[in-house]
């Protein structure tokens, strides 16, 4: 078989697989193929995890009442556990139990719910009239202070809404005022977690507004698990409302917050079982639950990356992008005639801009490049030898990335702070390479290359950053095969590259 | 039939000659083929992928290995003055070097001219190289552990230094050369010259004889070893442009030995598609220095031929006769790649 009938072979048996695989999702089991036929929707997935003593375990959870007043989709697994919920005077409590249980163990509890269709923090009627709860009182001057606090700001303001607000901007800004700077100490010292809060019920209190603590989660793919998010919920007369402490004036917006539990209970509870902690993990989620569950039961092969549980699968979100580089590096390089500095580098930094934003990380990468290569040349003068020489490039790259930190932190941007390991190691390496050809080459050449590498990176970024493109290397991994033969042929392309049309204009017959 | 092929090659060639407005910017590609340019993709896909078998690469990567090869095959090469092979013997080099005053050092892996260190005397402690510049005996021995540690060679990985004898170039080939010694390329596909040029530097190339770093390229007539063509930075010259000296109408010393070297060069590699470097020295003659197993494109254009005018005759005849010898595969690049002679320059 010669090598252009073998090629053809795997060209269309990929071609028939990737496609095959793809139309099955989408006809049989209803995967939306374009990304404007999608739904939008939010997952949370509750994760409770603790360590069992070898005794009878007992665990429970606040489930989100709303989620399933509306009977939004829901699932529990946990593998071996006795499982059912338990509605209790509007609120529900999800409860685990089991016997004999040994080593670490994990609950999951996961919601879906419309992306837009609200946090759950709207008023909620109360049933009869809450009465404020006895408020602990403080030791000495700090009581008096605190009664005092709270019946000026009782005696400013007309309602509960304006006295939340009123509170929760001074004790946001410890600076405002000196009375609130020590009572808020004091709550410092005894409330490991969230003084804030504990501080607020307490004034609300004796104002004679009655509040409790609530709990929600940051519909945030980025922040993968995150732990539950503390807020107030306080009654203002009619209704029990919930808001976040952090921005007091603002209602709970539904695209940003899900709140997971009010009513003031425990948020989770464990017996039989020791360093119990729950973490949310969210994503956003593309297609029908009824499709998903079938595609979560279909063979590995159909199912992929959809059959993990939701932690696993956000690592795949960037994983999935970068055949997707490494087909425009494939592209830019053969066809256009971009010179890059290594052949994947430049899906290196792609990657990389994607954690940082594009125009600062390219901003950030050039002087980080061009000061780590004055340095560098500095370091050359020396005579060093080649491992010594990286190793003190490396060490000058990481300096300049924690002095580049600080210095755009006192400016007030944050990217500065977000570089990671995994930009670093690229600058580093861009340096050598870099410096390298700068004296082999001259500088022309240095520039040139990489120059060419930039370019690619934001082209490949651009490409991985469509959402079409993301959407169908998430849930349809498969088609990466028909990416895979378009990489097959252009190895096999003889034309000449656009490049070349210009290198070769002067051509002159002799 | 590949007198057939030739004829009709050169029958297309009419309008891609012509001037048209565009070609301040750009060829588009009909024109470019109609000249018969080879492009890189179709270098690799055609030439050096199916010819060219990864392990053979080894072969020519390696110096040590190629001058090896070319000395059973009683090839002139540059004599080899000694090797370094350990960290150890980097701090003996004085020893190695003791009574030579005229050397060069290479990676016995570079590529592309890396970390070659020309040294054309000695004074006092210190040695000189050819621009004049003083390299001390410290110098010389951390260049010598630069290479040990890969700094130049292929993917990084630890290498020897070679040392040996400086070539003397012809006084007719430094003429045209701006400081550096100017080398021949012969472009071979299944034993066949195809092509050959000499590289000169200027003072832009600094003393290298790379082309996109501004050295000049000279094409040569395979049939009878005289420059016809020549080329800085793509634009066809006459004459150097900082010695002024004419290029083109030399004749080459020693023709015939060198393309016997570069087809004995294919024999012992077994590589189907190289390029052969040879420097002429002036008491010595033709010496092979390195063989390439990726040879560049900027051979045509110091020409003034599209290489795959030359190169489809050559696969036709290698076809139609895979047993001919060196004799027959010479005398056919002679007979058919003969070029419009210029008039010689003196």
């Amino acid at each position: 078989m010669s090598a252009q009938v073998k090629l053809l072979t795997a060209v269309i048996l990929l071609c028939v697989i990737g496609g095959g695989l793809a139309s099955y999702k989408s006809q049989k089991l209803g995967v939306p193929f374009w990304q404007d036929k999608r739904v939008d929707e939010w997952l949370v997935e509750a994760k409770l995890s603790f360590l069992a003593t070898g005794n009878d375990v007992e665990a429970r959870l606040a489930l989100p009442a709303k989620a399933i007043d509306e009977k939004s989709g829901q699932e529990s697994g946990s593998l071996g556990y006795h499982y059912h919920v338990e509605p209790s005077g509007g609120e529900y409590t999800a409860l685990w139990s089991a016997k004999n249980r040994e080593n670490a163990q994990a609950l999951y509890y996961r919601v879906r719910f419309k992306a837009g269709s609200g946090g759950g923090g709207g008023p909620i009627a109360a049933i009869g009239v809450p009465q404020a709860s006895e408020v602990p009182k403080l030791p000495g001057s700090l009581g008096a202070a605190a009664e005092g606090l709270a019946s000026y700001a009782k005696s400013v303001t007309s309602n509960p809404d304006a006295l939340f607000v009123r509170f929760f901007e001074r004790i946001n800004d410890p600076e405002s005022s000196q009375e609130y700077a020590l009572v808020r100490r004091y709550y410092e010292k005894d409330y490991f977690i969230s003084p804030d809060i504990a501080m607020g019920i307490d004034l609300l209190g004796m104002a004679g507004v009655p509040a409790r603590i609530a709990y929600g989660v940051k519909l945030n793919e980025d922040t993968g698990a995150q732990e539950p998010l503390p807020l107030l919920e306080y009654f203002d007369g009619y209704a029990w409302k919930v808001r976040n402490p952090a921005e007091p004036t603002k209602v709970i917006n539904g695209n940003e917050v899900f709140v997971w539990q009010r009513g003031g209970g425990s948020l989770f509870e464990v017996t039989g079982g020791e360093n119990s902690n729950l973490s949310f993990t969210v994503v956003r989620d593309r297609i029908p639950l009824a499709s998903l569950t079938d595609l979560q039961d279909s063979p590995v092969l159909i199912a992929t990356i959809l059959a993990l549980p939701v932690s696993e699968r956000s690592v795949f979100r960037y994983i999935v992008l970068i055949p997707l580089g490494a087909f425009v590096v494939v592209l830019m390089r053969n066809i256009i005639g971009v010179p890059t500095l290594g052949t994947f580098m430049p899906v290196l930094l792609a990657l990389a801009l994607l954690e940082i934003a594009p125009v600062k990380g390219i901003l950030m990468f050039s002087v980080l490049v061009g000061a780590g290569l004055w340095f560098r040349f500095l370091l050359s003068r020396m005579n060093l030898l080649v491992v010594p020489r990286v190793a003190a490039c490396v060490v000058i790259v990481t300096l300049l990335m924690m002095l580049m930190s600080v210095v755009s932190y006192q400016l007030g941007f944050s990217v500065g702070v977000k570089i990671t390991l995994f930009p670093m190691i690229i600058i580093a390496w861009t340096l050598e390479r870099m410096s390298l050809i700068w004296e082999e080459e001259g500088k022309r050449s240095a520039i040139i290359q990489v120059g060419g590498s930039l370019v690619v990176a934001v082209f490949a970024y651009y490409f991985m950053k469509i959402s079409q493109i993301q959407y169908w290397a998430f849930y349809f991994p498969e088609m990466l095969l028909i990416l895979l033969a378009g990489i097959l042929l252009i190895g096999r392309f003889t034309g000449y590259r656009l490049s070349e049309l210009i290198r070769f204009k002067t051509f002159s017959n002799a | 039939m590949p007198e057939a092929t030739v004829i009709k090659i050169k029958e297309g060639e009419s309008d891609a000659s012509q001037a048209r407005w565009w070609h301040r910017w750009f060829r588009t590609p009909q024109e470019l083929r109609e000249l018969g340019v080879v492009g890189i993709n179709m270098r690799n896909a055609r030439y050096l992928l199916p010819n060219n078998p990864r392990r053979l690469y080894e072969l020519v990567d390696n110096k040590l290995r190629t001058k090896a090869l070319a000395e059973e095959r009683g090839m002139t090469v540059a004599e080899t003055y000694g090797v370094v092979l350990t960290p150890h013997d980097a701090n003996r080099i004085e020893k190695i070097l003791a009574g030579k005053d005229a050397f060069v050092i290479k990676p016995t892996r570079g590529s592309g001219g890396k970390g070659i260190m020309v040294i054309d005397k000695k004074s006092g402690k210190n040695y000189i190289k050819p621009s004049g510049a003083e390299v001390t005996p410290g110098d010389l021995k951390n260049h010598v552990s630069n290479i040990l540690a890969g700094l130049f060679s292929l993917g990084g990985k630890r290498d020897y230094a070679l040392i040996e004898y400086r070539v003397q170039p012809a006084k007719l080939l430094t003429d045209m050369s701006f400081q550096g010694a100017p080398d021949i390329r012969v472009v071979m596909l299944h034993g066949y010259p195809v092509m050959a040029m000499l590289r000169a530097s200027t003072k832009q190339s600094d003393g290298r004889s790379n082309l996109h770093q501004g050295a000049i390229g000279i094409g040569i007539d395979i049939a009878t070893g005289m420059s016809v063509h020549a080329i800085h930075h793509g634009k066809p010259v006459t004459h150097h442009p900082d010695l002024g000296i004419g290029l083109i109408g030399v004749q080459i010393p020693q023709w015939d030995t060198i393309l016997k070297m570069a087809v004995t060069c294919q024999e012992m590699t077994g590589l189907g598609y190289l390029g052969v470097d040879i420097m002429i020295d002036e008491t010595l003659g033709p010496l092979m220095i390195e063989v390439n197993a990726r040879p560049g494109l900027a051979i045509q254009m110091a020409n003034g031929i599209g290489l795959l005018k030359r190169l489809e005759p050559i696969v036709e005849q290698h076809r139609c006769k895979p047993e001919a010898d060196l004799t027959a595969k010479i005398a056919f690049s002679k007979k058919f790649f003969r070029a419009k002679l210029p008039k010689p320059r003196d």
